[in-house]
């Protein structure tokens, strides 16, 4: 690694009052991501999941990218977040392994793979000369200069992706219908079971001769008087 | 020359062949007539084709080779060129006639005998088949071709002393034949290897000349010539063929067949096949004294130990199986001392003779409903007078009583034995006369219980049941007629073969004669050593007559019984067959099976049921599972092998590249090395180091791929480049030798 | 602002982070979330490059990234309850049918 001789004047921005921030949130971050994802309560995972988005949009802030800053935010701590928390809240299961156990060889080597790359990406990224980065105005990372771009440079891609957002609401109530017949039949399920459940307590013998299972002792009393259809 | 070479001798083994054929793939709907027709006709009419040959054509071509019929050729291998050829010389024609007149007369015995078998076609057809295979064995030109019909005798007597499989007893009969036979055989093939080894050839006419004192065979190997040592095992071969000692346990059991094949295979032809073998190579056994003596000595011990067995035997074809095996070993001395034409004279009489015997056996047999055991005879005489006839014939000649046949030939060759010259005079000058003496030891013994068994079967009363004494009869005339044309052979057949030492006459020998083309003159016995052993002969034999006749005279008299009762532990060990099957069990069965059973046990069940096809099955299991792995529907993994093959290629792609092998110029103690790569990529912000002197330190740094650098001193040295990418970090190496002596590159 | 090859680490340890939590997790929410982290470092680098250069088509750029991520959770969001509806479970290894 070239970066050996002068790794000092390397990690000498550090000392600053930007480089402490810097550190600080960047430890934020990389802490909120790990422990995103090493919980088994997903609620848990989903905020912290939005205390690193919060720890980003400080960092984009230090990028001078403040529209974004905010926008992270927004929309993502904002909207996608709490779409998530909706679901977590429909769905709320908590895990009993942490990891998925099929295939765990495949995986690791996945693993592997990536934390090889990450090294490469070191060896590669981290320079022997830092360059300072390029001018920019006052107006560098407002609304009104990337409305600018967005409006003038980006019109296409602005469209698109409003066309992208109608095909993502649409697709995500087709994909959501609950299928009638399907909700239907479940509910008759239902319903034929409870009936099993009341009238073979009355009659243990008629138990084996329908599907289902035990007769239940415990609705002996209840079912005498409502079993009868 | 002409009428030598166009007489086809192949026919001679080829109609048996036939018949057996014939009557393998169709006599099963044959009517019992037609197969005897066919069976008996193809055997007799090589039998007539050997008659004609052997009186009509031999004797003028006898002193060129004889007869000699070429079919194909069968090896033609580098310097092995064997065809399929046969050969009728004075010996292989004796033993032809032999083979085919007495199979033909067993042909016509057995097809009364066999008569009330469902088997009948079957047993038709593997006795012709014997006979072809033993004709292919005397007929045969070279040692392959006889050992062709070697084997084929060893599968016919397996296959017919099995005949009636369905017995456990007689299939395990026929296993131990073969098997012995086998160990034999074994010996066979490599004293045939160690022949070819050491003269080039195998055909029986350019082996003989090649038997000089100077040639290859006398080679040393181990102290002795090359000659004893192929000799010996196929001595060996001889052995379990013949049934000598060690190899002779397979042939008491053999009587489990029917009788008229312990007649032919076991009396009359296939265990002659030893002898024929030694007499044939006659020139190559005389080379080696030694060897002779060892021949000679186990034949004088078979003879002699299988006599004392046949004392105590109690059934009627064991005692004959013990009496074959004790006159093959006087076969044995016969050829072991030299007297090769005495040896092949006692196998045509032990032919006669002894098949004589074996088929009044069955008449016997027949008559006692089947049972061959003598404790229960007795008193037959008067009931099977034909039977009796031949019998007593055959017992006389056994016996070696003056004027039949055994006389003379059993005579021959105990006199040769004490007048040989073969063991020179040296230290092995007392084979000879200890040879003799315990031939006349056998020939007592052997005159001994073969009274015995006479006595005990044929005279007195019947110590029989009444059940079986009612069925008691002579047996028909298809079987009577062969018994009594052997009973002719064996009383009259010796006079062929009159030894000249005793009239003063030579020439009278026409045995002796005759087959001086094939195995050398008759050994010379001074008249006076003639004379004095016919007398002892005489006397032994009538010794051996009397005291039978004081032991069982009219049946189990009190010498007899009183014997039995003052030793019977060695009265036991004696019809125990002084138990040498149990040994060989006990040593050789025992462990080999064990040993069998380990390697079932290891190789079989674990290493390649297990292991091996297990194995495989297994790991082709492993592999499908690996590969099924990746294509299980599950996302994360998908990526997983994303990323996986992502760093695989950002691995390989960001190694700089070196050529295969670096290009080195030398000129002087100068060299130029070029580590470019022409073609792709380029050389472009690649730094090179080069280290001439393999010390870790680089010589030359720098981006060019082209280093120059002169050495203090020649020699060989290594020169290693590394080569780095400063962008990756990435490096790699290349090492090379170079030698500088002569200027060369590696 | 730091140089920039502070950001583009620790953005690349955002996304191995992203990319061990999809890979090894089987709550499939969990997942969706890593999903997002991966996106976010991207978006990340996006945004470093662009103050680097003192361009602002990366800002640009990564507004659309935003965008585009949330379109991506709304429908994996939908498609997981459609998961739940039909397998009762959203947990990855049960919910798959095919063998191991």
């Amino acid at each position: 690694m070239g970066a050996d001789s002068t790794s000092g004047s390397l990690l000498a921005p550090l000392a600053s009052a930007e480089g402490v921030i810097f550190a600080i949130l960047s430890i934020g971050i990389v802490a909120m991501a790990l422990f995103c994802m090493t919980r088994r309560n997903p609620v848990t995972a989903v905020m912290s999941l939005v205390a690193t988005f919060f720890g980003l949009a400080a960092l984009y802030a230090t990028l001078s990218a403040h529209f974004l800053a905010v926008l992270q935010v927004l929309v993502y701590a904002g909207a996608i977040m709490v779409l998530f928390i909706f679901v977590v809240m429909i769905l709320n299961r908590e895990e009993s392994t942490l990891i998925s156990l099929r295939g765990l060889p495949t995986r690791v080597l996945g693993v592997g793979a990536g934390l090889y790359l990450l090294l490469v990406f070191f060896q590669i990224v981290i320079p022997d000369v830092v360059t300072p980065p390029a001018p920019i105005p006052d107006s560098y990372g407002t609304v009104a200069s990337i409305g600018n771009i967005l409006f003038r440079e980006f019109t296409f891609p602005f469209e698109a992706i409003s066309v992208l957002l109608l095909v993502a609401v649409v697709g995500g109530v087709v994909i959501s219908r609950s299928n009638r017949k399907e909700k239907d039949a479940v509910d008759a399920a239902e319903k034929r079971l409870a009936i099993t459940h009341l009238s073979t307590a009355d009659y243990p013998e008629a138990a084996e001769h329908l599907e289902g299972g035990e007769p239940d002792d415990g609705h002996g009393a209840a079912a005498g008087g409502g079993g009868h259809h | 020359m002409n009428a030598a070479e166009s007489f086809n001798l192949r026919l001679i083994p080829l109609l048996p062949f036939l018949g057996a054929a014939i009557l393998i793939l169709f006599g099963r709907g044959f009517k019992r007539g037609t197969v005897v027709a066919i069976a008996a006709g193809a055997i007799g009419a090589a039998a007539f084709l050997s008659f004609s040959a052997f009186f009509q054509v031999l004797p003028a071509v006898a002193e060129e080779g004889g007869l000699r019929d070429v079919v194909w050729k069968w090896i033609a291998v580098g310097n092995l060129s064997i065809d399929l050829a046969f050969r009728m010389d004075a010996l292989s024609g004796l033993l032809c006639l032999i083979i085919t007149f007495i199979g033909f007369l067993i042909h016509l015995y057995a097809a009364g005998y066999m008569e009330h078998d469902p088997d009948y076609a079957r047993f038709f057809a593997y006795l012709n088949l014997f006979c072809g295979s033993m004709l292919v064995l005397v007929l045969g030109d070279s040692m392959p071709v006889m050992f062709v019909g070697w084997e084929g005798v060893g599968l016919c007597s397996y296959l017919l002393i099995g005949f009636w499989y369905s017995e456990t007893a007689n299939a395990n009969a026929g296993k131990k034949a073969f098997i012995t036979n086998r160990i034999g055989d074994f010996g066979f093939l490599i004293g045939m290897f160690l022949l070819f080894h050491a003269t080039g050839t195998l055909r029986f006419s350019e082996i003989g000349p090649l038997a000089t004192a100077g040639s290859t065979l006398m080679v040393p190997y181990w102290g002795m010539p090359l000659a004893f040592w192929i000799g010996l095992f196929l001595f060996i071969g001889a052995t379990g063929k013949s049934a000598q000692l060690p190899l002779y346990v397979w042939l008491p059991d053999a009587m489990a067949g029917p009788t008229p094949v312990s007649a032919l295979i076991h009396a009359a032809t296939m265990v002659t096949a030893g002898v024929y073998m030694v007499a044939r190579l006659h020139a190559l056994y005389v080379l080696v004294p030694a060897l002779m003596a060892i021949v000679a000595l186990v034949g004088a011990a078979t003879a002699l130990f299988a006599a004392i067995i046949g004392f105590a035997q109690n059934d009627f074809k064991k005692v004959l199986a013990y009496s074959t095996v004790s006159q093959l070993g006087f076969m044995f001395v016969g050829v072991g001392t030299g007297n090769f034409s005495s040896g092949v004279f006692h196998l045509y009489t032990h032919a006669f003779f002894k098949a004589g015997l074996f088929l009044c056996a069955g008449s016997i047999m027949h008559a006692m409903s089947g049972s061959g055991d003598i404790t229960k005879m007795g008193g037959l005489r008067k009931l099977t007078p034909w039977t009796h006839g031949v019998f007593v014939v055959c017992w006389l000649a056994i016996c070696g009583v003056p004027i039949f046949s055994g006389f003379f030939s059993k005579d021959a060759i105990v006199a040769g034995a004490f007048a040989t010259e073969a063991f020179g005079t040296g230290n092995l000058a007392w084979v000879g006369p200890v040879v003799g003496s315990m031939l006349l030891l056998a020939a007592l013994g052997t005159a001994f219980y073969m009274s015995r068994l006479y006595f005990l079967v044929f005279s007195g009363a019947s110590r029989a049941d009444h059940e079986t004494q009612h069925h008691i009869h002579e047996s028909p005339s298809i079987m009577v007629v062969p018994l009594v044309i052997l009973a002719i052979g064996a009383g009259l057949g010796g006079f062929v073969g009159v030894p000249g030492g005793l009239l003063g006459h030579p020439e009278w020998n026409l045995l002796g004669e005759w087959l001086t083309s094939s195995v050398g003159p008759e050994l010379e016995v001074p008249h006076n050593t003639e004379m004095t052993f016919m007398a002892i002969s005489t006397g032994l034999a009538l010794l051996g007559i009397f005291l039978a006749r004081a032991f069982y005279g009219g049946g189990y008299r009190e010498p007899a019984t009183k014997f039995a009762s003052s030793f019977p532990g060695f009265v036991q060990l004696v019809r125990d067959k002084f138990r040498v099957d149990e040994l060989y069990a006990a040593v050789i069965v025992r462990p080999l099976r064990g040993l069998s059973v380990a390697l079932f046990r290891i190789v079989d069940r674990v290493l390649i049921d297990k292991l091996l096809v297990g194995g495989t099955a297994a790991i082709v299991d492993l592999l499908g599972r690996i590969t099924r792995s990746f294509q299980v529907g599950d996302g994360q993994r998908y990526m997983a092998a994303f990323a996986v093959g992502a760093a695989a290629l950002v691995f390989f792609a960001t190694r700089p590249t070196l050529p295969a092998h670096l290009k080195v110029n030398v000129s002087g103690t100068t060299v130029t090395v070029d580590a470019s790569r022409a073609g792709r990529q380029s050389q472009r912000g690649l730094t090179y180091a080069f280290d001439f002197d393999d010390d870790g330190r680089s010589e030359v740094t720098g981006t060019s791929p082209e280093a120059r650098y002169t050495y203090d001193k020649a020699g060989t040295h290594t020169i290693r480049v590394t080569v780095t990418d400063p962008r990756w970090h990435t490096e790699s190496h290349i090492k090379s030798e170079i030698d500088l002596g002569n200027g060369g590159r590696n | 602002m730091m140089p920039a090859f502070y950001y583009l680490c620790l953005s690349f340890v955002l996304f191995v982070i992203g990319t061990a939590g999809v890979l090894l997790r089987r709550n499939a929410l969990i997942v969706l979330m890593g999903i997002e982290l991966q996106l976010n470092a991207g978006n990340l680098a996006m945004l470093t490059f662009a103050r680097q250069l003192g361009d602002e088509k990366g800002h640009a750029f990564a507004f659309l990234i935003i965008a585009l991520a949330a379109a991506e959770a709304a429908v994996g969001l939908a498609i997981l309850v459609s998961l739940f509806r039909a397998r009762q479970t959203i947990n990855l290894d049960e919910a798959s049918l095919m063998k191991r």
